[in-house]
């Protein structure tokens, strides 16, 4: 449990359709480690793995998160986890919030379009940008009820709900305006909304808007780091990582006990045999002689297609 | 006539949280138990609820870390880390950490011996959102054990055994 945040639900709300919103407490009601507007985190889905849900309560709470989850009919686990299974008092588990959804920190208009439960690291954001003083707008598309409607009516008149079910959608001009120098747009919801805000956008400058997938970031590359086949030389068993990605998921994933603790490459816990291939060094410990012979998996990546390592 | 110290230092803070990755709360006083840890810290022995408790370590019963690390982290990177963010328990000013690995020392009444250098971990980049896993390479403290325990207030000496 330690390397996860220990959680309990204080609150499992119906706030909307389909939609339920968490309140999540220390076990003891210790103060929460800080987060900016826009975070998201992973909730340890018991028997799945992690699932990524935005932050959407006030950034100033430190007693709480938040989180909304919208029933998904095709869910893959986690938001019928959410819906189902959850109650108050319920342990959980979750990942540190890490924001790759920031507020601009250059700008100072913000207009923000949200699809649906898109709206949820608006919802922290904007209370940021209030308190801020800050000028911005909120447009949240849906056909129906909003999701969390009485928190995006507390924002007040900067926030907007426009349900498509009712008038049709407002045309990408209306809800963005024109570019201008200090302007930012940013869009969260479904892939078809972030394709038609990309394309209303292709002629705004660098830099002046963002889009939501959640998607975890992915580790910086190796410049000559290429997608490669693992395999385990004890069992043979074979995984894809791709170019960039985490050998020492990978092999955990195979099966191997790989020890870890710094995840950076300096404390030598993931040291791995190699025995074929090109491996790409990153970390700072070993000597160029045992670097022949052997990697830190956390760190190291790979400029062959195929990469057979011991463990 | 007992030899002048070739060092002496102060207690500046002290931290403690109650499970991994909560933040550090600032104390008056902490009280150390003998072979344990801190009453009330994540990595006391009973509780363990800290980050690397699934390792236990006699060393990680008291950490320490020097407030001209901090000091030396803004000056040369630019980057503001406070005395509660590098999670250690006790920030001293004055006393050579990286001197002490393998010997004895006391903090305020209690006495202590130094097991290990700490090492930066990406967990506090993490935490954080500050990038200081470079700039606290070979200066990230000192894993202590406890050899008598009691109780460490803000400026208590730290001085040779």
């Amino acid at each position: 449990m330690a390397r996860h945040i220990a959680l309990v639900v204080e609150q499992a709300l119906e706030d909307g359709p389909l939609t339920r919103r968490l309140v999540l407490r220390d076990p003891d009601g210790w103060p929460l480690p800080r987060w900016k507007p826009g975070a998201h985190l992973d909730l340890m889905v018991p028997g799945i793995g992690p699932r990524a849900y935005s932050l959407c309560g006030d950034p100033a709470a430190t007693d709480r998160w938040e989180v909304a989850v919208k029933r998904e009919a095709a869910s893959r686990g986690g938001s019928a986890w959410v819906h189902e299974a959850l109650r108050p008092g319920d342990a959980v588990a979750a990942t540190m919030p890490r924001c790759t959804f920031p507020i601009a920190a250059g700008a100072n208009r913000h207009v923000m379009v949200a699809g649906g439960i898109g709206v949820t690291p608006f919802l922290a954001m904007a209370r940021a940008l209030e308190r801020q003083g800050a000028d911005w707008a909120l447009h949240l598309l849906c056909r129906g009820a909003p999701p969390c409607g009485d928190v995006v009516a507390a924002l007040g008149p900067r926030a907007q709900v426009h349900d498509t079910a009712r008038a049709p959608r407002p045309a990408w001009s209306t809800l963005l305006g024109t570019p201008a120098p200090g302007l930012h747009a940013y869009c969260c919801g479904p892939e078809a909304m972030l394709d038609g805000f990309a394309a209303a956008t292709t002629h705004w400058p660098k830099g002046s808007v963002t889009m939501e997938h959640f998607v975890p970031p992915p580790l910086p590359a190796a410049e000559s780091a290429v997608s490669y086949t693992l395999r385990r030389a004890a069992t043979g068993e074979e995984a894809v990582v791709e170019a960039g990605g985490s050998m020492l998921a990978v092999l955990r994933g195979l099966g191997a006990k790989v020890n870890a603790s710094c995840e950076g490459g300096i404390c030598g816990a993931c040291e791995v045999r190699w025995v074929e291939g090109t491996p790409i060094h990153r970390d700072r410990v070993l000597s160029p002689e045992r670097r022949k012979t052997h990697l830190m998996a956390c760190v190291a990546q790979c400029a062959s297609s195929h990469l057979v390592v011991e463990g | 006539m007992s030899p002048t110290p070739a060092w002496t230092g102060l207690v500046e803070h002290l931290h403690i949280t109650a499970r991994a990755f909560l933040p550090m709360h600032a104390q008056e006083s902490i009280a150390l138990v003998a072979g344990r840890g801190i009453e009330g810290d994540r990595y006391m022995l009973g509780i363990e609820q800290g980050f690397y408790s699934e390792k236990p370590e006699e060393g990680r019963q008291v950490t320490l870390f020097e407030v001209e690390v901090l000091e030396a982290i803004q000056r040369d990177y630019g980057v503001e880390l406070l005395p509660e963010e590098h999670r250690r328990n006790i920030t001293t000013r004055g006393v050579p950490l990286n001197w002490l690995v393998g010997r004895r020392f006391r903090i305020g009444p209690c006495l202590v011996e130094a097991t290990r250098l700490s090492v930066p971990c990406r967990h506090i980049e993490e935490i954080l959102d500050k990038q200081v896993f470079d700039p606290m390479i070979h200066r990230s403290g000192l894993n202590c054990r406890i050899l008598e325990g009691g109780t460490v207030r803000v400026g208590d000496a730290v001085r040779p055994e």
